[in-house]
């Protein structure tokens, strides 16, 4: 079937069919980024942290701008070729447009991959360390060294489980000893996890036997559930009695119907005779599945290592909650034991007091004395270069965002002398800060802050975006020839509307640029 | 590298709406608007460098150029300049709604529950 319009103006619209769908679609996607960039003003006006500024390298960013604009040249000079019936040039300038489209993914994968090996602790008094990790190989280290992002649980001798919701996924994080230098070694396959139930029993603790177990819990609940309807329905009418005769005194008084009254209990004391017989059928299913069943009765079940007691090394990510004796997974396993190593090694780069009540007392510097001197000395040079220049904000400079943002967030190279900084940047001197003193710890990556968020997500559509329309550039080189002999307007023509989309990926990528790496 | 046969630069050597087409012509205009845009990416990273004392200027100042930067690109190489009617009335909704978007953080400072509250 021929296809109308793919080459000819349609003569209501003046143009080709292929045309207006595209005007049709940039439209759509207008509406889409410009969602995302109301979202980035909301997120911007209403944050209650001091907005990044200047964080991003610059650099990359500006390259990819240099990258795209370039290719929204020789896109339209590809289009410019075919009308002139160049095709050498059409293939010479959407190999470059494609090369382009590649170098604008490596830069972005370079720019994502540093953000994700850069970490940040945001400490309990407000005070943030950002640096990088001296090691990301987290499963063999010794205490003494690095642990990542990991928090290690020695001398488990028991654990309880919710026999609603846990299972057993928490034994891949079971470590065993191999020696002093491996002390978090894997365990061997097939390696068997002995306990003791509250009964006294040894079983090889293992989902073979945690099943059951967890059935005869839901079919023991759904049998008390039934009963608790019906006694439920009995104690119903009883209650609402009660409630008639509280709302005579109530704030909003209505007459006691004694006729009511009489009737409801008479129903109520009706179903709890006809019930009886039910309800003792039920009571006794129960004693009989408890008495079967004695690891199920109870919600929580705790089991006692039997043997040796166990070693976990767990990600942060993976546990809700720990303390000093306890480690509370997200399905509500809890390990009971010994905390040994829970310190997040970091080789600080910033230092940022902007949120910090009292600068002097920062937590930052039980972890950087050597730091303290410095960093003071240079706010006290910024603060004298700041008010030479704004003489009128004399009393209140502290409030002026600029003047935080140069004189209390510091780039450690900027105040440690050569020395210091060696030694800062050296692994082995890597600071350990104790997880007592955290209140939050992640990477760069969205879930640092809503700026690195917007920033992943509108930066990330607008990757898939390239790599959607390389993808159609590249099909319309690759199958290009053989339309361009039968027909290379309408060759042409594909061109024009794969070139409008790439030049939309510019057009967004204009705005992208300094929203997120200059403003 | 091929050349065009002369049969299909006859009959193609028109841009969509019929306008003859020279390729060196068009190929040196598309090149100096790219500079030209390689050269306000460069302003707007000094601008973004210079204290004009207030932050809310120099993000002003970026938007305007950067806003420039895209009229160039939409009426240059998008070919706006010279487009069908209909492109304009899908466009000029698209505007208008596009527009109304940035302005939707006002409500923010609308809230009738926080001024509810607060008085």
């Amino acid at each position: 079937m021929e296809i109308p319009y793919t080459v000819t103006a349609r003569p209501d619209t003046g143009l080709y069919n292929a045309k207006v769908g595209i005007w049709l679609f940039l439209a759509s996607e207008v509406m889409l980024f410009g969602g995302l960039f109301s979202s980035y003003v909301f997120l911007r006006i209403g944050a209650d942290f001091p907005w990044p500024r200047h964080e991003l390298h610059v650099l990359p960013g500006f390259i990819n701008t240099m990258v795209l604009i370039g290719s929204s040249v020789t896109v339209l000079s590809a289009w410019a070729s075919l009308k002139a019936r160049r095709y050498g040039w059409f293939q010479v300038n959407m190999v470059i447009t494609i090369l382009c489209a590649l170098a604008f993914m490596c830069i972005k994968s370079y720019e994502y991959y540093g953000k994700f090996h850069h970490y940040s602790v945001i400490m309990v008094d407000g005070s943030v360390l950002d640096g990088h990790r001296p090691s990301d190989h987290a499963d063999e280290y010794s205490p003494d060294q690095y642990n990542g992002d990991k928090v290690a649980l020695t001398e488990v001798k028991s654990f309880t489980l919710n026999l609603a919701k846990s299972t057993t996924g928490f034994l891949k994080h079971q470590r065993i000893s191999a020696g002093p230098d491996k002390p978090y070694a894997e365990v061997s396959a097939g390696t068997v996890v002995r306990v003791r139930t509250p009964e006294g029993k040894e079983v090889d603790f293992s989902e073979a036997w945690l099943k059951p177990v967890k059935r005869a819990f839901r079919d023991l609940e759904n049998i008390r559930s039934d009963l608790a309807i019906i006694t439920e329905r009995i104690e119903s009418p009883k209650k609402q009695v009660e409630a008639m005769k509280a709302a005579v005194t109530g704030n909003y008084p209505v007459p006691f119907d004694a006729a009511k009254a009489e009737k409801l209990l008479a129903d109520g004391a009706a179903l709890k005779a006809s019930s009886l017989e039910k309800i003792a059928k039920l009571e006794a299913k129960i004693a009989e599945m408890e008495k079967d069943n004695p690891e199920s009765k109870a919600p929580n079940l705790t089991l006692q290592v039997a043997g040796t007691p166990l070693t976990f090394l767990v990600n942060e990510r993976d546990f809700a909650k720990y303390n000093a004796g306890e480690i509370s997974f997200r399905d509500d396993v809890v390990l009971t034991g010994k905390v040994v190593n829970d310190a997040i090694p970091l080789m600080a780069d910033v230092i940022d007091l902007r949120q910090t009540k009292d600068p002097e007392k920062s937590l930052v510097w039980k972890y950087y004395p050597q730091l303290k001197e410095p960093f003071f000395k240079h706010k006290e040079e910024v603060t004298g270069a700041f008010l030479k220049k704004h003489a009128a904000h004399a009393n209140d400079f502290e409030k002026d965002l600029d003047w935080q943002h140069e004189a209390l967030r510091v780039e450690i190279e900027e105040i440690a002398s050569k020395e210091e900084l060696e030694n800062i940047e050296e692994p082995a001197h890597a600071i350990n800060i104790e997880r007592s003193d955290k209140r939050f710890y992640s990477n760069f990556s969205p879930s640092r802050s809503p700026y690195y968020a917007i920033y992943f997500l509108m930066t990330g559509l607008h990757g898939l975006h390239v790599i959607g329309g390389a993808i159609v550039l590249s099909y319309f080189l690759l199958t290009g020839r053989k339309m361009y002999k039968r027909n290379p307007e309408h060759l042409a023509n594909r061109v024009e509307v794969g070139g409008l989309f790439w030049h939309f990926v510019d057009l967004v990528w204009i705005f992208l640029f300094p929203v997120f790496y200059l403003l | 590298m091929d050349h065009p046969s002369e049969t299909s630069a006859v009959h193609g050597d028109h841009d969509s709406h019929g306008a003859p087409i020279d390729l060196a012509k068009s190929i040196r205009l598309y090149v100096k608007v790219g500079v030209l845009l390689i050269i306000f990416t460069c302003v707007t990273w000094g601008v973004a460098l210079i204290d004009f004392g207030s932050h809310a200027l120099n993000i002003g100042i970026g938007l305007a150029i950067a806003t420039f930067k895209v009229s160039l690109v939409s009426l240059i190489f998008m070919h706006l300049n010279h487009e069908r009617g209909l492109i304009y009335k899908v466009l000029l909704f698209t505007v208008i709604l596009g527009a109304a978007m940035m302005f939707l953080f006002v409500l923010a400072f609308m809230d009738p529950i926080k001024a509810a509250l607060t008085h």
